[in-house]
């Protein structure tokens, strides 16, 4: 029995690294650019269709880690540069409106590629087995998640507090002004912003592929999750979207094993006694 | 401000705009090939309605409109299955539920403003979707609720009318429309409604005058939820069946689209909006079922190139061809 909780706990843990890698692309992009993404959820099933397509093409699950962010990155790219530079100027809702309508566009071109029924991924050959300490057995695969999504977080991490790059970011979500008065072409920061942040939304999706498969209906209740995430640990942070991301998933993978038609419901209530009790997040600033 | 009215223009405008929506009101039926399809049009006109009271009067983006809209349909349904409830306790008893819901969601999410209010009313809809699911037993779950009755509209023992024909059907709903909408219209010309107009224009200043704008923002909020409620009980009866995509997301970003569609800011934009939301879906969805792919690319370039929305649209097309360029709203202004 202990076995079995210690078992949901690593699980949520895993999945937990995966919203987590979800919702602090969210929070950079908000950080900076000032507006909620919706069209994240979308991205994130992209990229598990792409790595489908790429493991049956070419059969190496490593490639698709590789390819899958880049493509749904520099997609991404393009549509900041087309059409999401054109509305900077206009209130929030619209700039939300727009996300909208992209991740409705990204949602049924994936069902007209893929097919409305999901695809599943294997598991890659190098990490099927199962790592078995005296009677607790537990796969391979989603200890590389836990491990994977760590050293992502950690390269974030390098990336916002020791390159410049990072630090053109932090200063932009002070100021996105003063940064641009001092000389820095803040539409270019923008644009990487924004693929960098839907980027992770794709990493996010391959490593979830060989879980569930890729699914075309999916975006909307993983944009739902990250918002419960973003929501309990405070917009704007990133240990905040870690550690609601880690409570987030191992709240819901407890839940299946104590009530698993009620996993789902039991995060949105985890967010609603944290607004209760905290109102900007466990992390957040007022 | 009935009695003394300083713009008689004013006066005069709302009255051709009461015209024009009874002149819809009866000639849709004539124009569309069946009654069952304006009235579907109509019940979301009055969901999209109560949305634009959020969204265009008060600033307010939800995307928890389908919560109320799911739980009005349940709530009804399940109303008039087991207590066998009459037509009128039973959207009453939709409404209700809709204020309640409207209330929960409200005082928690309007704990927060902006962006955390747009994302909270979107996590609430996605509890409120996983509730319906969990509580299969009520809701029927995946499968929907079925056989929901259309009862008859009676007093005691006597029957009045009997809805089973859908153009009687259609008559009911397009009074009940009539009247949400002058009701509409009269709360947004009350000071309650300026109110409002002042918390879409800047909340700081409001609150600054003294406002308490987060009692006026739940208030509004509840009306919303009442109104959706109702749209969504007239749902179920109109299917006689209430399926689980009623409350799911989908159903909130739909209502708000054709309230964004039509244009916010006017109520007549909303019964424009859902018109054309839902006879595109009509016609599309036979020919091409990833027709929801238009509906993204119609909502970017309404936002992009047309902010008034359809309404928005005709009324400047219109000024134009009456030669005046006065009224040219500033639409951005609108919102935000």
């Amino acid at each position: 029995m202990l076995n079995l909780y210690l078992f949901q706990i690593l699980n949520g843990l895993g999945l937990g690294m995966i919203y987590f890698l979800i919702a602090v692309g969210l929070t950079i992009i908000f950080g900076l650019l000032n507006f909620v993404n919706f069209a994240h959820g979308a991205f994130f099933v992209l990229g598990a269709y792409i790595c489908y397509t790429v493991v049956s093409l070419s059969g190496s699950f490593w490639l698709a880690l590789l390819l899958a962010p880049l493509v749904v990155a520099a997609l991404a790219w393009a549509i900041e540069r087309l059409l999401i530079q054109r509305i900077y100027h206009l209130p929030h809702t619209f700039q939300i409106l727009v996300t909208l309508g992209i991740a409705l566009i990204i949602q049924e071109a994936s069902v007209l590629i893929w097919g409305p029924v999901g695809k599943s991924v294997a598991v890659p050959e190098l990490l099927r087995g199962v790592l078995i300490i005296g009677d607790f057995v537990y796969p391979y695969y989603r200890l590389f998640l836990i491990v994977f999504s760590g050293l992502i977080g950690l390269t974030l991490w390098l990336l916002l507090e020791c390159t410049r790059f990072g630090a053109l970011v932090r200063a932009g979500s002070e100021s996105t002004e003063t940064v641009s008065l001092l000389g820095t072409n803040i539409f270019r920061l923008f644009s990487m912003t924004f693929a960098l942040g839907v980027a992770l939304a794709g990493i996010a999706g391959v490593l979830f592929a060989p879980l569930r498969g890729a699914q075309p209906f999916v975006g909307p209740e993983i944009l739902g999750v990250a918002f419960v995430v973003v929501v309990i640990g405070g917009m704007g942070s990133f240990s905040g979207a870690l550690v609601g991301g880690l409570l987030v998933g191992v709240v819901q993978s407890l839940m299946t094993t104590i009530w698993p038609q009620g996993a789902s419901l039991m995060i949105y209530g985890a967010m609603a006694a944290v607004i209760l009790v905290r109102p900007y997040g466990l992390f957040g600033r007022a | 401000m009935s009695e003394k009215n300083p713009l008689p223009f004013a006066k005069t405008q709302s009255r051709s705009m009461l015209l024009l929506v009874i002149a819809v009101l009866i000639g849709l039926p004539l124009v569309l090939p069946s009654a069952t399809l304006a009235t579907e049009i109509l019940i979301f006109a009055l969901a999209a309605l109560a949305c634009n009271l959020l969204l265009g009067y008060t600033g307010l983006l939800s995307f928890g409109q389908g919560i109320f809209f799911g739980a009005g349909a349940y709530c009804a349904a399940l109303l008039m299955i087991h207590l066998e409830l009459g037509l009128i306790s039973a959207l009453l008893g939709a409404a209700l539920a809709g204020a309640v819901l409207a209330l929960l969601v409200g005082a928690l999410a309007i704990r927060r403003t902006g962006i955390y209010f747009v994302m909270l009313t979107l996590a609430f809809s996605q509890m409120a979707y996983f509730i319906a699911y969990t509580l299969s037993d009520w809701t029927g779950g995946d499968n929907g609720l079925l056989s929901v009755p259309r009862p008859e509209i009676r007093i005691g023992d006597t029957v009045l009318l009997s809805l089973s024909d859908a153009r009687y059907f259609y008559g009911f709903v397009a009074v009940l429309f009539l009247l949400i909408f002058i009701g509409a219209r009269r709360v947004i010309a009350s000071p309650f409604g300026s109110t409002l107009m002042a918390i879409r224009e800047n909340e700081t200043r409001a609150a600054a005058i003294g406002y308490d704008t987060r009692h006026f923002k739940i208030l509004v909020f509840m009306l919303s939820g009442a109104v959706t409620g109702i749209a969504g009980a007239l749902y179920a009866m109109l299917l006689h069946f209430v399926p689980l995509s009623n409350i799911d997301l989908a159903m909130s970003e739909n209502i708000l689209i054709m309230t964004i569609v039509g244009g916010t800011g006017s109520l007549f934009g909303s019964l424009l909006g859902a018109g054309s939301i839902v006879l595109l879906g009509e016609f599309l969805s036979d020919l091409w079922p990833r027709w929801l792919m238009l509906l993204g690319i119609i909502l970017i370039l309404v936002v992009v190139f047309m902010r008034g929305g359809l309404w928005g649209g005709l009324s400047s097309l219109f000024e134009r061809l009456k030669g005046q360029r006065k009224t040219a709203v500033p639409t951005e202004e609108k919102l935000s």
